[in-house]
């Protein structure tokens, strides 16, 4: 054996010694996030389906979504004077555990009943706009992208006033871009359209 | 003359927008800006980190590949969004946020590993860098050094500002840096252009340096459309840096870059011309690559380098001696998804690129797939024993490449 590869062996066996100290993070949990969603059911509804169209419904949304927007308000980029004070004291894991708990619950159909002519007119302005483009053509979401289908119609308006104000915080800036081009009867079109939305039951 | 003519034609363009007293279109998000008509359905996007981390123990990084002889394993993990790296004389690993807000400290303490959060609440402090017992951190705006760090982890204080106005028209993209002690003393960091392709200001698109005693800044590269990661060669001295190409000139163009500093105040091509020998179709107009110094090694088109280091340690073979190891942390805009990986550069005692290959793979796991990878290389951190540390900030992991047989 020569000194280079006694070395080696060494640095090897040091290396799995090593491998047992290091800090370990648990797995997301989705019982766990089950349990640590019982105080998020008083305004986010059973199974985070929420019945008050000022709260979203976070049932069934992407998991990185729930994470992400849990995050921002730990963070102090969102807020929100319930929402800022309940994230305040989560750890990532229980960020992980209650998006995993949530994204694996279903959706229930939207009480919300979209007026004809919005339905009508409605598509080609999420096309316009560009919502379809990140939201995805049924607009469920994806990855850190919210599903906006048969979310309560209250809060989505509260965002879209939020995003083209400035106010509303987003990880990327593109909702405080792409809202910018909204006027306020296309936000009340598109509200209505989506609150109306089948999301995906 | 096209500075002040694009000028001018921006001007013409907001002062309509106000005139018109409706909305103001807001100009689009960096990353979105300079898509053409043409590609106005493509629903090609960035991806987001996970911004609260993922355990190691939900990814599948039983897919990791490495050379025979080297293995690679998890090294660290609940280091949400853990991007660039930086290693401490008494062995401390520091990593930093782009998104996040906060730089890490990772401790060895007697064979376990203790992550600690030593800075919250930066702007975007992508950039760190340790010397003389002093870690310098990059906020998007200035430049902060926190003496002695090493020996007060848990108060690190309020740190002395090296030089700040970094920022002053708060540009809306490419604003985080990367940030390096050179050879001679000085920090050098980038300033990225503002944006996906833009004329930039006087000192975006750039690689700068300051002399941390004096303040004084100068401008060591131009033309430089972003680049996250640099290092200097341990033969040559010379300063090489790794370059992100535009978006939204197609899957195959053009390609992001790997560059050499053969003179300070090289111009690089931004945005004329890209990858050494393709104008710009807009910018381009009337000029002419050859008046821009061509890039070292084309390697790839939206693979996005990052971090990238020479390989100055003894734990690898004798022929990765010199090499530059390279973090890439895309491709999202191109259809078929290449990258994610870290590659293997070679280079010969003249500073010439005799080929590239890659090294540690498999977190490309559909390269059609939406995401189409697991995670994300961003740095590479030559530790002490020759091993070689990898962040990840789409999951907030480290992983370390060992070999010995």
């Amino acid at each position: 054996m020569t000194a280079a590869s006694a070395t080696r062996r060494g640095a090897a066996i040091a290396f799995a010694a090593l491998a047992l100290g290091a800090a370990s993070v648990a797995a997301a949990d989705r019982d766990a996030g089950r349990r640590k969603a019982e105080v998020c059911a008083a305004c986010h509804g059973p199974a985070g389906n929420s019945v008050n169209p000022a709260v979203p419904s976070i049932a069934g949304q992407p998991a990185q979504f729930v994470a992400t927007e849990l995050f921002l308000f730990r963070e102090g980029n969102r807020k929100d004077p319930q929402m800022s004070a309940i994230a305040a004291g989560l750890s990532n894991g229980d960020l992980n555990d209650l998006a995993e708990y949530f994204a694996a619950e279903r959706p229930a159909p939207p009480k919300h009943r979209t007026a004809p002519e919005n339905a009508a007119a409605a598509p080609a302005l999420a096309h316009k706009f560009n919502c379809v483009q990140c939201h995805g053509p049924e607009l469920m979401g994806q990855q850190h992208i919210p599903r906006l289908a048969g979310q309560q119609p209250d809060y989505l308006l509260a965002q879209l006033k939020g995003f083209k104000a400035g106010t509303r915080a987003d990880i990327d800036g593109n909702m405080t871009s792409a809202a910018q081009a909204l006027s306020d009867q296309d936000i009340q079109v598109l509200v209505d359209y989506l609150a109306g939305l089948s999301s995906g039951n | 003359m096209r500075d002040l003519a694009v000028a001018a034609a921006a001007m013409a363009v907001f002062t309509v927008a106000q005139a018109q007293d409706k909305p103001a279109a807001a100009p689009p998000p960096s990353w979105h800006q300079g898509k053409p008509p043409a590609l106005g359905e493509s629903t090609l996007h960035p991806f987001a980190p996970n911004l609260a981390g993922r355990s190691a123990k939900d990814l599948p990084t039983d897919k990791l590949k490495v050379p025979p002889g080297f293995k690679v394993e998890v090294w660290a993990e609940g280091i949400p969004e853990a991007r660039s790296l930086a290693r401490g004389e008494k062995g401390t690993v520091f990593v930093s946020n782009r998104l996040s807000k906060n730089v890490y400290a990772v401790v060895d303490r007697g064979g376990t590993r203790e992550v600690k959060t030593i800075l919250k609440g930066l702007n975007s402090p992508n950039g760190i860098a340790f010397s003389r017992g002093t870690l310098f951190v990059a906020e998007r705006d200035k430049i902060t050094r926190y003496d002695g760090i090493e020996g007060r982890l848990d108060n690190p204080g309020q740190g002395k500002v090296v030089v700040e106005g970094l920022d002053p028209t708060q540009q809306p993209g490419h604003y985080w840096k990367y940030l390096a002690m050179g050879p001679d003393g000085k920090l050098y960091f980038n300033i990225g252009a503002p944006g996906n392709i833009v004329m930039p200001n006087y000192t975006q698109a750039s690689i700068m340096r300051v002399d941390p005693g004096k303040g004084v800044l100068e401008n060591v590269a131009l033309g430089v459309r972003n680049s996250v990661g640099f290092d200097w060669n341990p033969r040559t001295k010379e300063l090489w840096f790794t370059n992100h190409g535009r978006d939204w000139l197609g899957d195959d163009s053009p390609n992001d870059t790997l560059h050499r500093v053969t003179s300070k105040g090289v111009h690089f091509g931004y945005p004329f011309c890209h990858q050494g020998d393709t104008l710009d179709p807009d910018y381009g107009k009337n000029r002419s690559c050859s008046e821009f110094a061509p890039p070292a090694l084309k390697l790839g088109a939206h693979i996005a380098p990052l971090g990238m280091k020479f390989y100055t340690g003894k734990m690898f073979p004798a022929e990765y001696r010199n090499n530059i190891f390279i973090a890439m942390h895309g491709s999202w805009n191109r259809s078929t998804k290449q990258g994610y990986n870290v590659t293997r550069v070679v280079v010969n005692d003249k500073g010439k690129v005799i080929r590239s290959v890659p090294f540690l793979t498999g977190f490309l796991q559909d390269e059609r797939g939406d995401p189409p990878m697991w995670g994300r290389p961003v740095d590479v951190l030559v530790m002490r024993d020759g091993a070689l540390l990898v962040s990840d900030d789409y999951n907030g992991v480290i992983y370390r490449v060992s070999y010995g047989k």
